[in-house]
């Protein structure tokens, strides 16, 4: 998997390509982590270019909404394919995350 | 000419779901499988392979889980055996999706999503190994 990470207007911005899965997911974790020991604390997750993810993956994304939230910050996810959609669906992910189409509806939210 | 049924075994190691992979979507691509029902097998095959490597030893031996795919009558087979402790997915109680965010846990989940992804999950104890068969249609 490859992480690509920019800022826009004091929004982290991470764009994973490829598999999130129980291999890749810590590496991910890792990189959110030292994001937020810089002080990121609104961050946005681009989708687009990923083609799976398990629950590994959803772990990560469910322990960054909550260390956002502590710290008074927010997460978003955008850009997802419709089958990585409905993963979140059934784990009930949506009820407190907010999902956009794209990443300018993502910017937005904050 | 393309196989109904492939057989291969996976060491009781993470990088092996490279692997893993790689033999599931080869053999799901002969066989003409939509991307989407590719992507939920996948994942119900990790979730469980990542259940018996993560708890299914006490030691520190090479283990090695045997795994069977096969396409039958428009249904996609998947049976895996390994020699850990009893695991029973299918007794597995699922999350708690009611609670507050801080509350949200990740445990169960993977059986979860398996249960819904599949149509059909069979658990067995036998010889000291444990064996599932999922299956889901695929036409």
């Amino acid at each position: 998997m490859q992480i690509k990470e920019e800022k826009q207007n004091e929004v982290h911005i991470f764009k994973l390509v490829g598999r999130l899965d129980s291999n890749t997911s810590p590496i991910f974790e890792e990189k959110v982590a030292a994001a937020i020991a810089k002080g990121a604390i609104r961050m946005v997750i681009d989708l687009e270019n990923l083609e799976y993810l398990s629950s590994a993956g959803l772990r990560v994304i469910l322990k960054t909404t909550k260390e956002l939230k502590r710290l008074e910050g927010k997460l978003v996810l955008c850009s997802m394919a419709e089958y990585v959609r409905e993963v979140f669906e059934i784990s009930g992910f949506d009820t407190f995350l907010p999902i956009t189409a794209g990443r300018d509806d993502a910017l937005k939210k904050f | 000419m393309t196989d109904n049924k492939i057989s291969f075994k996976l060491e009781n190691k993470l990088f092996e779901l490279k692997r893993l992979y790689r033999q599931m979507e080869s053999f799901a691509k002969q066989h003409r499988l939509f991307p989407k029902d590719i992507f939920k097998i996948n994942l119900c095959i990790e979730e469980h392979f990542t259940n018996i490597i993560s708890h299914g030893y006490t030691d520190c031996e090479t283990h090695w889980i045997d795994v069977t795919l096969a396409v039958e009558n428009g249904n996609f087979m998947v049976r895996m055996e390994d020699d850990g402790i009893p695991f029973n997915p299918t007794k597995i109680v699922a999350p708690d999706f009611h609670c507050s965010l801080e509350e949200r846990k990740i445990g169960g989940l993977g059986v979860f999503l398996t249960r819904h992804f599949m149509d059909t999950m069979a658990y067995q104890r036998r010889d000291n190994k444990n064996i599932l068969v999922m299956t889901k249609k695929i036409k």
